[in-house]
């Protein structure tokens, strides 16, 4: 660490405290009574105390660490690794920084160099030379100039390939709809399908479309659903929705797709006696008494809501599938010429 | 002497402070072992209000929140197993919870612990007339009992949103006796909880269920988070397992309720997983911060870590 020259003289105490030692010392005037020599300690036997404590401690730090190895502890104590060994490294590394601060000579040294550059007519010289050579050379090889030309040439228009094949399918209609259809079984993440006696009043479920796409997590990912059956009465007729969704709501039970219309994070987050699902992410909160209109929060839509209908046998299943692409907006979301969102 | 007494000024005042004392003992004070009939409360004294005892009166109605329902998990009628005691629903559940009635010699006790902290709010019917305090008919034991060993209830101040946890005020037999009490008034499931054998709950399941529907809210490390208007998921760190299953099956306060779709193997599956590896989590780093996330940890690796490197780098560069 230390960047000082050589000639150290061990343990020279003098009068000089360094105040007037500011301008560098040539290397090669230094002699050993110089006050550049002396070391930058006030009290260079207290300082080496100092640093052997300091190595004695690095000592054990870094044995300790190898009685550490070797014991082999519980996961529960895994930080006396890092414990020992940040121990062992800091106050080596400390010790060794002290000694070459405060034990060696303090200078500043400076070392003398000759002027780099050549004279005049060295470099006109050369100048010359190296133009006559080039032009001969150039004129000479340029069949293998042509080549590399021609190897750089195809490589810029090969490198293009990767861009144009490997950035996987385009997404079509797959933004657009969801696996949700009139009849699809409304099943929880186990494939158990939902009664309508199953659910308790104030309680929350996450639920897919029953089918082979629902242990596919792309699928899944745009298909979950959150399903409520909230506690107020209001929420439950559905009189606050909007216009032809009172049918949406049997039995007091409300679906909404559960990925968030701001950036697409699950809506999990129920806050039963607000009626507000909450986004983790972000923190949009969307009233669902209303239809799941943003009531706070960076979300700019209402989350999309699946109708729902009773079956014969008692269990949930969709009366249709979204009206709408669930999940953030994207640039043609809204060419599409039914939707009003 | 005694002529003396009773002409003295003080006769009168005192001889009426004794009648009125020996009247007021008789009528309102405390009596040794009635039989047949309850203690008689500090407030009102129509016994007949504060408690039914015919096993008619015992049948499980549908709770405010239907959870009676055969198709719901944790449902006293969706289980395998039911034991009953003059007639009246006392056990139900499954290999893996079994749900317990308090026992009814309680009732008298829950009675007037009730009337001395808890009707003030609530009402002496526990149907919270008032406005102030919600209803507590049919909700079951196992609600009254999560509010009140939590120390949530009695409730320090009616100005906050939510009430917050607290060293509870109620010990937990108490809390039982006020449970057997409002629920004798309209019973209704759930009943007291009781994990059995919890070494053979599946963790992984557990962590996993725990995530999908808990860590939303009380985010994966259970350490809670702050949700919308001034209310608060709060942090699972002191909750016994009695506990965490009442607040799955019962849903408090903001919380919605999982009673329909989480079997009792699951939800014992939860519990175990919240008490183990959430409550002793294991901390390989040494220090885990609270477990609340990558913003304090990384507050406290720039602070201290990158700060001593600076004040490092600026001392080792520093002439000396």
């Amino acid at each position: 660490m230390s960047e000082h020259g050589p000639g150290v003289q061990e343990g020279f105490e003098g009068a000089f405290d360094g105040e007037e030692n500011g301008t560098p010392v040539p290397v090669s005037l230094a002699r050993w009574d110089d006050p550049h020599m002396q070391v930058a300690a006030r009290d260079p036997k207290k300082t080496e105390r100092l640093i052997m404590t300091c190595f004695v401690v690095g000592i054990l730090g870094v044995a300790g660490f190898g009685a550490v190895f070797w014991v082999s502890p519980s996961p529960n104590y895994y930080w006396l690794y890092g414990l020992t060994l940040g121990v062992g490294f800091f106050f080596l590394g400390f010790g060794l920084t002290a000694w070459g601060k405060y034990l060696m000579p303090q200078g500043p040294f400076v070392e003398e160099r000759h002027v780099l550059a050549g004279t005049d007519e060295e470099r006109d010289a050369m100048a010359a030379a190296v133009v006559q050579r080039t032009d001969v050379v150039l004129r000479r090889r340029g069949f293998l100039g042509a080549l590399l030309a021609a190897g750089v040439a195809i490589f810029s228009v090969v490198a293009v390939f990767p861009l144009l094949r490997s950035l996987g399918p385009l997404p079509k209609k797959s933004l657009f709809t969801t696996n949700w259809r009139r009849g699809s079984l409304l099943v929880d993440v186990n494939g158990t399908p939902v009664h309508v006696d199953s659910m308790v009043v104030g309680g929350i479920q996450t639920v897919f479309p029953q089918g082979p796409y629902r242990n596919d997590p792309n699928q899944a990912a745009k298909d979950q659903t959150v399903l409520l059956r909230p506690n107020d009465s209001a929420v439950a007729t559905g009189k606050d929705l909007p216009k032809g969704r009172t049918k949406w709501v049997p039995h007091g039970y409300i679906a909404y797709s559960q990925v968030c219309t701001h950036l697409g994070c699950p809506v999990k987050l129920y806050e039963e006696q607000l009626e507000l699902l909450v986004c983790p992410c972000h923190q949009s909160m969307f009233n669902i008494r209303n239809g799941a209109v943003p009531q706070f929060g960076p979300a700019a839509r209402p989350l999309p809501q699946l109708p729902l209908m009773v079956d014969g046998n008692g269990y949930l299943r969709a009366a249709a599938g979204y009206d709408q692409a669930v999940g953030p907006s994207f640039w043609e979301r809204t060419t599409h010429p039914e939707w009003h969102w | 002497m005694l002529r003396k007494l009773v002409r003295s000024r003080f006769f009168l005042p005192s001889g009426l402070v004794v009648v009125v004392a020996t009247a007021g003992l008789l009528a309102f004070g405390p009596h040794a072992g009635a039989s047949g009939s309850p203690t008689p409360t500090l407030y009102g004294t129509d016994a007949s209000v504060h408690h039914r005892s015919t096993p008619a009166d015992c049948r499980l109605s549908q709770g405010q929140y239907g959870q009676t329902g055969t198709f719901n998990a944790g449902s006293p009628f969706h289980t395998s197993i039911r034991a009953y005691e003059h007639g009246c629903l006392v056990l139900y559940g499954s290999p893996y919870i079994k749900y317990a009635l308090p026992s009814s010699s309680l009732i008298p006790e829950g009675d007037l612990l009730f009337q001395t902290y808890c009707s003030t709010c609530h009402g002496p019917q526990a149907n919270g007339p008032y406005g102030i305090a919600p209803n507590l008919q049919g909700l079951g034991p196992a609600t009254v009992d999560f509010w009140i060993t939590t120390g949530r209830m009695p409730a320090q101040s009616l100005r906050s949103k939510q009430a917050p946890e607290k060293t509870p005020k109620l010990t937990p037999h108490q809390a039982l006796a006020v449970a057997a009490w409002v629920n004798s008034l309209l019973p209704a499931a759930p009943f007291i909880p009781h994990v059995q054998n919890p070494n053979a709950a599946n963790l992984a399941d557990g962590a996993s269920l725990y995530t999908l529907n808990c860590a939303a809210c009380h985010t994966i490390t259970g350490a809670g988070d702050a949700l919308a208007y001034d209310t608060y998921a709060p942090t699972l760190h002191n909750a016994t397992i009695t506990q965490v299953v009442e607040a799955i099956r019962t849903g408090p306060a903001n919380m919605p309720r999982f009673t329909g779709n989480l079997t009792d193997q699951q939800v014992r599956d939860i519990a175990v997983y919240v008490t183990t590896k959430i409550q002793k989590p294991q901390n390989i780093g040494g220090w885990g911060l609270g477990g609340v996330g990558p913003v304090t940890e990384g507050f406290v690796a720039l602070l201290f870590g990158v700060g001593i490197l600076m004040l490092v780098c600026y001392w080792i560069g520093d002439r000396s």
